[in-house]
């Protein structure tokens, strides 16, 4: 969509695609269509080598002389069907999920792995959506805690702005890639399917988020119900 | 991503069912100089924002400027699809956006010059009338304003 408009103000666009079928209808002046998993359009992380062959096969197409172009990446990557983060774990554990600690005290345990991340990349950290400083996670657990128990929770530092349920989201995404970021520094070999099972399957975290999604789920309201829905996954 | 035919039954359905604008043709703008001498935007439907921005919110329709300028480490995701891993993300933004390759590109002298803002718009629309009417041809003026000869374009 976004190609056609600025083409017709007068940029030349490039660009890449997941689903060959929604380029053959929308029809983009130019398209390469990538054989990667959703999420990674130019290819895996850390790679730049793939990265740079994806970019080079799309900046190609600003060559042609007429179009709609819609060209497939010559790769040999066939990636696997993707399944939820959470059914990952449901699949492979039949394990009791949880440990014996809280959420309280796993953010404890993560904290310093959690900061090594941030100072091995410069900085980057996808926490970020609350607004709220990663030091400040046990006050933002504990209000999520009184969310899914029933209460009538709220923080100060949700913008009034912001329904309850939407900042409940923020703060799920941010814990998540705290924890996320932590075990990829205390484990750096594990692929995303173990991270997926150690997260799903053995945190408490995790168990917290099933039953906020419980909680809102049971909402009449269909945006708090699609909130629910992808919490837990 | 895998072929459709590839898929679960859900997923295939989900994908095919999925409501798309049908056109004939394309508008075309020619490149206007090599590549080498253009100036080069990114733009993504991937949900990118600075952080402290206002996150996107689902089927929102106006976008997050982001200057060339920031760090990776000043942008944050807020998609809301539950359609990909953020693992990729978390570990490498360049995934779906590029700009350290992009950067490559420029110190190689493949690509001209990039431009001094970038932009970001939610994905995964069912309904991108706003985008088409209002906010896309907005983006497309800041882009002409801001010299772009190319825009790149990437999803998540």
């Amino acid at each position: 969509m976004l190609g056609r408009c600025f083409e017709e103000a007068g940029i030349s666009t490039t660009g890449i695609v997941f689903v060959k079928e929604h380029a053959e209808r929308v029809k983009p002046p130019r398209m390469l269509m990538v054989p990667f998993q959703f999420g990674l359009a130019l290819g895996p992380p850390d790679d730049p080598e793939t990265q740079h062959r994806t970019l080079k096969a799309a900046l190609d197409l600003l060559e042609r002389e007429k179009g709609p172009v819609l060209e497939e990446l010559a790769d040999d990557t066939v990636p696997e069907i993707l399944l939820q983060a959470s059914a990952v774990a449901t699949k492979s554990s039949d394990a009791e999920s949880g440990g014996n600690l809280s959420p309280a005290d796993e953010l404890t345990a993560l904290r310093a792995y959690y900061e090594r991340w941030v100072e091995a990349h410069d900085g980057r950290t996808a926490l970020g959506l609350s607004g709220i400083p990663q030091r400040r996670f046990r006050g933002m657990v504990r209000f999520l805690e009184g969310y899914a128990a029933g209460e009538d929770e709220d923080m100060a530092e949700r913008p009034p702005e912001v329904p309850v349920p939407q900042f409940i989201r923020y703060c799920v995404d941010d814990l998540k890639a705290f924890y996320y970021e932590a075990r990829m520094t205390q484990w750096l070999s594990h692929d995303e399917n173990q991270l997926h099972e150690w997260f799903w399957g053995e945190t408490a975290l995790a168990q917290l988020i099933v039953k906020l999604s419980e909680r809102l789920g049971a909402s009449d309201d269909a945006d708090v119900k699609s909130i629910a829905y992808g919490l837990a996954r | 991503m895998p072929k459709l035919e590839q898929l679960s039954e859900v997923q295939h359905k989900m994908l095919v069912m999925f409501p798309c604008a049908d056109h004939d043709d394309a508008p075309w703008t020619p490149l206007q100089r090599p590549l080498s001498e253009s100036r080069l935007a990114l733009v993504t439907s991937a949900g990118l924002h600075l952080r402290g921005d206002q996150p996107f919110v689902g089927n929102e329709q106006s976008y997050r400027v982001i200057p060339r300028s920031a760090s990776p480490a000043d942008i944050v995701q807020s998609h809301v699809s539950i359609g990909f891993d953020h693992v990729g993300i978390y570990r490498d933004i360049n995934v779906t956006w590029p700009v350290d390759r992009l950067q490559e590109l420029v110190d190689q002298g493949v690509v001209g010059s990039l431009s001094d803002n970038n932009y970001s718009f939610m994905g995964a629309l069912r309904d991108p009338g706003r985008i088409i009417e209002e906010t896309g041809p907005e983006v497309a003026q800041r882009l002409l304003d801001d010299g772009v000869d190319v825009a790149l374009l990437t999803p998540t």
